[in-house]
């Protein structure tokens, strides 16, 4: 087009030739203008977008989506809901009566009195009706159609299985940080965890899985609870933990707490006991020494120690609970839980090796899982033969029962000890992760015990006829004003089945269990913590896909119970 | 002849105007669309999740059980009603056969011989 005109200006025009730079100079100032626009088109139309791009996929990886919490079998146990918040503007509110007269009558659950004290309020330019109310409230209210009146939408942590996963998912605050449990570790050790969840670019993030089975959580709280209320205890425990992964599928600390409810009165009854509290596990702890000394070689399963008088060390006596007075066996100073055998055990192993021992298995550090919330070991200062004596019953020595419950297991697991954790975890990395603690051939001497134990022993009322359960009671007396007690006990069960080839490790744990008429007026393990192992093992065991096996003496003892319960 | 490509280049920025226009009319309210698509998505986003959420209360192990408590006649299986598809032939219960009650005789039997 600029070319056509020059032209024609050139022909009509030939001879001013200053008339001819005059056009050339504004052909110049013409072609700038268009390049200018041209390189502006391209910088705005295609440069800028892609900017634009990078900036919203920032934007995205900035605020990462707190995941959704599901159990092993994908039941939601923690979830972000988009809740209103109702709010007014006094100001623009024309007939203040009238406004509060309406919405009182919409929400039952406003103050009319404090609202329209409130309103009248001089000056007053914001005031919360109410917060985090349901779809239908938001709607109801917001057509009334008040000038001012109006909501704003808020995110809400809510925990759809309440009391029964408060525990391990813990709970986040009101600007929905992590404050305990999985929760805090969402946000703090397990970021990196977090963020891998999310796919940037998307504002949704995959749930995060954890080894908890919700079923067999809520089958170990109803049974403790029962127990609980039934042995008139202060409180109780229990962990389910898979042996070869490690994975605690299910954890329970009674009493709990609401972690839906808005103040959650959580105070030192309704700690996680099992992780952030320290215990004297008492006997169960035997299973630890015997393991020790099977590995060491020091004892067989033939070996024999006279337990006929208490082993006294210096000034002070190791006397027996149920006093045999005789010489025994390995397998009966098991079943018979001797003190006197154990200590004797665990000296003939020697008091610097048992220390030794004690601290590769990790007794001596604090055991650090996902959840935040962890207590450490408390043990003797000083170590010296009574001590290593005594710590080889369990006293005088106190560690988180999930520590306890872990190192037994690693026992049991042909020695190879997996740390616990809460995540899901595949055989594969904790193959990686297994640390060999003793030899194959004293974990095989241990499970002999455990299962004779469970079959003719202490632990006999925990045998669930065809799951083929083993097990190790323990009764520790408390220490109460710095002197141990026999009238305040702590009484705990480890065990696990199927024995043939250990998969789940249990730990029940009873604080201050009552003696009752049905049980003789006995309050040992064997009355109650067992028991209640037992009854959890028969409901969690369909659940966890571990088939009953039964022998011929199996089907004979069923049909005896059978008949009894006719007769 | 300039005259009428002039014209010809008036037309074709009249039409080049009109079609940008319209064009631009129909990716506004794409636009639009795509927003309110969105909108929608990010509400049932939203409802899906309470959805799940309520599911997961409904479903609770505790729930489950009182209600089934209350109104089913169940109780938890023992260890010994769960038998292998291999042991199902020693396990089946025995029953006593129904007892079919003997006739006195045959009717027609009785007829018959009643002729004779």
């Amino acid at each position: 087009m600029m070319s056509t005109h020059a032209m024609t200006i050139d022909g009509n025009v030939a001879s001013r030739l200053k008339g001819q730079n005059r056009i050339r100079l504004v052909g110049l100032f013409f072609a700038c203008v268009f390049l200018a626009i041209a390189v502006q088109l391209v910088r705005i139309g295609i440069i800028a977008p892609m900017n634009e791009e990078a900036k919203i996929i920032a934007e995205a990886r900035e605020h990462i989506p707190r995941p959704d919490i599901v159990d092993r079998n994908g039941i939601v146990l923690a979830t972000d809901i988009a809740v209103a918040s109702l709010y007014a503007d006094p100001r623009k509110i024309i007939d203040i009566d009238e406004a509060v007269e309406l919405i009182t009558a919409t929400v039952p659950d406003i103050d009319s009195k404090a609202l329209l004290a409130k309103f009248k309020t001089p000056g007053k330019a914001f005031v919360w009706l109410k917060r985090q109310v349901s779809p239908e409230e938001r709607d109801a209210v917001y057509n009334l159609g008040i000038p001012g009146v109006g909501y704003v939408n808020e995110r809400k942590r809510v925990y759809p299985q309440g009391r029964l996963s408060a525990h391990t998912v813990g709970y986040v605050d009101v600007d929905t940080k992590g404050i305990a449990g999985i929760e805090r570790y969402l946000d703090d050790a397990g970021a990196l965890f977090t963020a891998s969840l999310t796919d940037p670019g998307k504002a949704a993030a995959a749930p995060a899985e954890i080894a908890m089975d919700i079923r067999v959580q809520h089958a170990m709280t109803d049974e403790l609870s029962k127990a609980v209320t039934k042995f008139k205890a202060i409180a109780g425990g229990g962990i389910i933990m898979d042996i070869q992964t490690g994975e605690v599928i299910s954890l329970v600390s009674l009493p709990d707490f609401d972690p839906n409810a808005e103040a959650k009165k959580i105070g030192k009854d309704q700690q996680n006991r099992m992780l952030s509290g320290v215990y004297e596990l008492g006997s169960v702890i035997k299973a630890v020494t015997f393991a020790m000394a099977f590995d060491t070689g020091t004892v067989n399963m033939n070996s024999k120690y006279d337990a006929r008088f208490p082993l006294v060390i210096g000034s002070a006596r190791i006397s027996d609970f149920h006093a045999q007075r005789r010489v025994l066996t390995v397998p009966e100073i098991f079943t018979h839980s001797s003190n006197i055998g154990t200590a004797k055990m665990a000296l003939d192993v020697g008091v610097e090796k048992h220390k030794e021992f004690l601290s590769s298995v990790g007794l001596f550090d604090k055991l650090l899982t996902e959840v935040p919330e962890t207590a450490r070991p408390l043990l003797p200062k000083q170590w010296g033969k009574l001590v290593s004596a005594t710590a080889a019953f369990g006293h005088g020595f106190a560690v988180q029962p999930l520590q306890g419950l872990s190192v037994v297991a690693g026992l049991l697991n042909d020695g190879n000890m997996v740390p616990p954790t809460f995540m899901r975890r595949s055989k594969e990395e904790a193959d990686v992760l297994a640390k060999k603690i003793v030899k194959a051939s004293a974990s095989e001497a241990l499970r002999t015990l455990f299962r004779l134990n469970a079959t003719d022993g202490t632990a006999s009322k925990a045998d669930v006829i065809g799951y083929r359960v083993g097990g190790k009671t323990g009764t520790a007396e408390k220490v109460v004003n710095k002197r141990y007690s026999k009238e305040h006990s702590l009484t705990s069960f480890i065990g696990a089945f199927p024995m043939d080839k250990p998969r789940y490790a249990i730990l029940i744990m009873l604080d201050e269990p009552k003696a009752l008429p049905e049980t003789y007026g006995y309050s040992t393990s064997g009355w109650n913590a067992v028991p209640t192992a037992s009854k959890i093992i028969e409901r969690i065991a369909p659940l966890l896909n571990v088939t009953p096996v039964f022998t011929a003496a199996d089907r004979e003892k069923l049909a005896k119970l059978a008949k009894a319960k006719r007769g | 002849m300039l005259k009428f490509v002039n014209g010809i280049l008036v037309v074709a920025v009249l039409v080049s105007a009109s079609a940008l226009y319209s064009l631009e009319h129909k990716t506004r309210g794409l636009e639009r669309q795509i927003a309110k698509t969105k909108a929608l998505i990010s509400d049932d986003d939203e409802a899906i999740k309470l959805l799940n959420a309520e599911w997961s209360s409904l479903t609770r192990p505790e729930r489950i059980q009182s209600l089934a408590e209350t109104h089913l006649k169940m109780q938890p299986r023992k260890a010994d009603q769960i038998v292998q598809a291999g042991e199902l032939a020693q396990r089946i219960p025995v029953i006593a056969a129904a007892a079919v009650p003997q006739q006195p005789a045959d009717p027609i039997d009785n007829l018959l011989k009643k002729m004779q």
